[in-house]
């Protein structure tokens, strides 16, 4: 067969390299040109009973999901790699160890539960990486080799990669890992000489991978990111990491807090004092940090923090995807609390978005929460991200020297955003707090001036529209069905969308990183050239579509998936599919 | 004759007349006449003043409670944050600004009750920090309610049938924790407070001050009487540089011992950020 887009999964237990399988497999694909996309799965546990597994999606043309069926699954382990046998293609193949089908009971083996619509293929992987190794390491390695033979991947892609991978450790693991792989590569020419071909365009350049946590990271330190305090939380400790090395490098520093309070709080502590400050979190960790966020409000410091949705609520599913956190971001908190909420969809947006939420926080004076997710934050993606680090940066509005005489720190303005002074510099001194207060900061619970001071911290809402980046309309403009969406969804709507139109079915979509607020404008201008609206996200209650229910008047058809895995584009077409028949009714 | 008497009072605010602190006076203070906190923040005056700290690079931080209003009572930048946070969000300042002077204030129930998870943390780093602890052993903004530092028996509107739980110490927390400089005050004796928090300014690392503070509106049973008659000034052989020895102390319930308990010289955490800093800026 032909291929020009392969989706091939690893899977295994723990300790098995299978993240490694997955760097490989990209590095190598992502080199000679290819788009590729890396979802990994795994257990809260880090070795024992976790299994793991690697999805490796890679093609010619751009991706923006991690699509559906497999083409290819490899079973590193028997009894834990059946349940996967559900996402294989009709058509396509799995990948057993041979070496070890007696080691287990007949319900326990992979291939006895191989049906008739899958090609099986045994490969000795535990008797060839021992070969090859001296131990059960390197079963990935031989895998892969068997891999590259069977879809015709040149084997010099990979012998490059693993000597990028495995350079720290050493010429021996080197080649002992290079041996495993040419060991798996022979087996399969040996005994499965019929092979496939995918086409390769011997032009291409490399591409670029990243994750949205290393684009966030990365997009934040680019644009000035002087401070960094936070707390580990899996998925977004990675933000954090990358923080702590590089950040002292720039004249910066980061703290690990004792919780994500003291995070906060020492974030809102250095954007008083003038540097540019941010904290990452997942859901458990902002739902703890709502106070601050309200002091945040209040004060008018700014704050940014980054949450990388996991699955909810409380401890929930740390390490599966879902996007259940919108209704806390948007309002979790005390009082009228407004606060600016984005979501990037995909690793390129993590890095632009990241830069227009510090411009964001720092000319209005405000929180804002970056609703990243699982699925973004780790799957690794092929990019071409443009490097933005002399960006002309927002600043602060500073008084003038006659209001410096007299200085007011929430005077009333026009924009309703006010002066900020930093300490340290000459001029004049204030106070701030979370108590309601009068223009000069000191405490006041007068009715006139609370209303005052609400409807001023409200105001810069409206004043910001201005400044927010236009809403994206894809698909095709004469489209009957429109869908929105938001945050890593959208990649599969989109492919979505394509599935539905080579079936004749025409549709476009409004997206959008800001959440809250939006170009209400352009969304109500959209909405009004539809007949039916879809809103599919991924938690139960539809937080996203009674965000849209009541600010735009719509009746949308909510699709609602509580998600453990990425959205898939299939189930997609199939709604807009349902749809357009009632249309046509 | 008592502390509060009409004598004691004129004679203190001659003094304070007198005093030289007015570059640092903001808004008048809100708190009861009679209130422990009066001392701690003329303290803080007198330190400013002696230590020429210019009211630009004056940071004071506090919590929630009565002690949380003084920053608006100080000329100089000040946060008045959240219940219990105060020290986190000083932190944030410090490290993102370490030539300012930072001054964290809070209450028992701020300190060692709702913000109890972030003492120890600021201690250990040896953040370069002044922590002023005010402790009236009550809630007194929420109207009288025991507070961690409460006594055993204490009646409240909360404890109706006697506080079951014992106090918490906070000196000994502190000098558990690793703070480097650990004093315990009584705002009776203003001109100690005055010198201890000059003293805990000047001190690179993370200086802890201890402030009896009675609150003399709800508190029945830590009151300056119930005081007067337990503290006593450290020995005068007292080695300050033996924690040991300083916890000992400090545990002591009779006499409740007042001074510098324990001081260490050993590199703060600015110290610690500029030696990495130094190591990865040198050409390799």
């Amino acid at each position: 067969m032909k291929y020009s887009e392969i989706k091939i999964r690893f899977c295994g237990i723990a300790g098995d390299g299978i993240v490694a399988s997955g760097k490989i497999l990209a590095g190598a694909c992502a080199n000679i040109g290819l788009h590729v996309m890396v979802n990994n799965i795994y257990s809260a546990e880090i070795r024992g009973l976790g299994k793991s597994s690697a999805t490796i999606r890679f093609s010619t043309s751009k991706l923006y999901s991690m699509g559906d069926g497999l083409d290819l699954l490899v079973g590193m382990v028997s009894k834990e790699s059946i349940i996967d046998l559900r996402d294989v293609k009709v058509g396509g193949n799995v990948i057993y160890d041979i070496s070890t089908v007696g080691d287990v009971a007949e319900e326990d083996s992979l291939v006895s539960h191989i049906t008739p619509e899958i090609q099986g293929h045994g490969l000795p992987l535990k008797k060839l990486a021992n070969e090859a190794t001296g131990t059960n390491q390197g079963k990935n390695l031989v895998a892969i080799g068997a891999i590259s033979y069977f879809y015709s991947l040149p084997p010099d892609m990979f012998i490059d990669q693993i000597k990028s991978v495995f350079a720290h450790k050493g010429e021996h693991i080197i080649d002992v890992n290079i041996n495993a792989f040419r060991l798996g590569y022979e087996y399969f020419r040996e005994h499965y000489p019929l092979n496939n071909q995918f086409e390769i365009d011997k032009s291409s350049e490399p591409r670029a991978l990243t994750s949205g946590n290393d684009a966030i990271a990365k997009g934040a330190i680019d644009c000035g990111l002087k401070f960094f305090a936070g707390y580990p939380i899996t998925p977004a400790t990675k933000i954090m990491e990358i923080a702590a090395k590089e950040l002292p490098k720039l004249g910066g520093w980061t703290l690990q807090m004792e919780d994500e309070i003291a995070a906060i709080g020492a974030v809102l502590g250095a954007w008083f004092a003038g540097k540019r400050a941010m904290t990452a979190t997942s859901g458990p960790g902002l739902s703890l940090m709502s106070e601050m966020i309200n002091l945040s409000v209040m004060s008018e410091i700014p704050t940014i923090i980054v949450n990388v949705q996991r699955g909810g609520p409380s401890t929930g599913l740390p390490t599966k995807v879902e996007q259940g956190d919108l209704n806390i971001a948007l309002y979790g908190g005390a009082g009228d609390s407004p606060r600016v909420v984005m979501a990037p969809s995909n690793s390129e947006e993590c890095y632009s978005g990241i830069q227009l939420a510090f411009d964001i926080a720092e000319k209005y004076q405000t929180p804002v929460i970056f609703l990243s997710d699982l699925f973004l934050g780790q799957r690794i993606e092929t990019v071409t991200i443009k490097e933005n680090i002399a960006r002309n940066r927002c600043t602060r509005k500073k008084p003038t020297s006659e209001q410096l005489e007299d200085f007011l720190r929430y005077q009333i303005t026009d924009d309703g955003v006010s002066p900020m002074i930093v300490p340290g510099e000459p001029g004049a001194v204030y106070s701030t707090t979370g108590l309601e207060h009068s223009v000069t900061g000191n405490p006041n619970y007068e009715s006139d001036v609370h209303s005052m001071m609400t409807a001023k911290r409200f105001r810069k809402f409206e004043s910001m529209v201005a400044d927010l980046p236009h809403a994206n309309i894809l698909g095709d403009e004469t489209a009957e069905i429109g869908i929105a969406g938001w945050g890593s969804t959208i990649g599969s709507i989109l492919e979505g969308m394509d599935i539905a139109k080579k079936k004749g079915v025409k549709t476009k979509l409004i997206k959008s990183i800001m959440i809250h607020p939006q170009r209400e404008d352009l969304f109500r201008e959209f909405f009004a050239s539809c007949k039916k609206i879809i809103v599919p996200e991924m938690n139960y209650q539809g937080q996203y579509a009674a965000l849209l229910k009541s600010r735009y008047g719509i009746k949308p058809i909510e699709v609602h998936i509580p998600a453990v895995e990425p959205v898939s584009p299939l189930k997609i077409a199939q709604k807009i599919m349902e749809t357009n028949s009632e249309l046509s009714k | 004759m008592s502390f509060l008497s009409k004598k004691s009072v004129l004679e203190e605010f001659e003094k304070a007349k007198a005093s030289k602190t007015k570059e640092w006076r903001d808004n008048l203070p809100t708190w009861c006449p009679g209130c422990g906190h009066f001392t701690g923040l003329h303290g803080l005056y007198e330190a400013a003043e002696t230590l020429k700290i210019p009211p630009k690079d004056f940071v004071v931080v506090s919590g929630i409670g009565c002690s949380g209003r003084f920053p608006f009572f100080i000329k100089g930048f000040g946060l008045h944050g959240l219940h219990g946070r105060a020290i986190p969000i000083a932190t944030g300042i410090k490290v993102a600004s370490p030539d300012l002077t930072v001054v964290v204030v809070g209450g028992d129930g701020d300190g060692v009750g709702i913000g109890g998870g972030h003492f120890p943390h600021a201690a250990r780093s040896n953040f370069n920090l002044t922590y002023i602890l005010l402790d009236n052993s009550i809630y007194g903004l929420t109207k009288g309610q025991i507070s961690p530092t409460s006594p055993m028996g204490m009646k409240s509107g909360t404890s109706p049938y006697g506080n079951i739980a014992r106090p918490i110490n906070p000196t000994t927390l502190a000098l558990a924790y690793g703070a480097t400089f650990v004093a315990r005050t009584f705002s009776r004796e203003r001109d100690m407070v005055s010198e201890l928090i000059t003293k805990a300014i000047q001190h690179k690392g993370f200086s802890f001050i201890h402030d009896l503070s009675p609150c003399v509106v709800f508190n029945k049973d830590v009151t300056y009487n119930s005081l007067n008659s337990v503290t006593a000034t450290l020995p005068d052989d007292h080695d300050v540089f033996d924690r040991s020895r300083a916890m000992a102390l400090a545990e002591s319930t009779d006499p409740i011992y007042q001074g510098l308990f324990f001081r260490e010289e050993i590199p703060s955490f600015d110290d610690h950020v500029q030696k990495v800093k130094d190591g990865l800026n040198q050409p390799a």
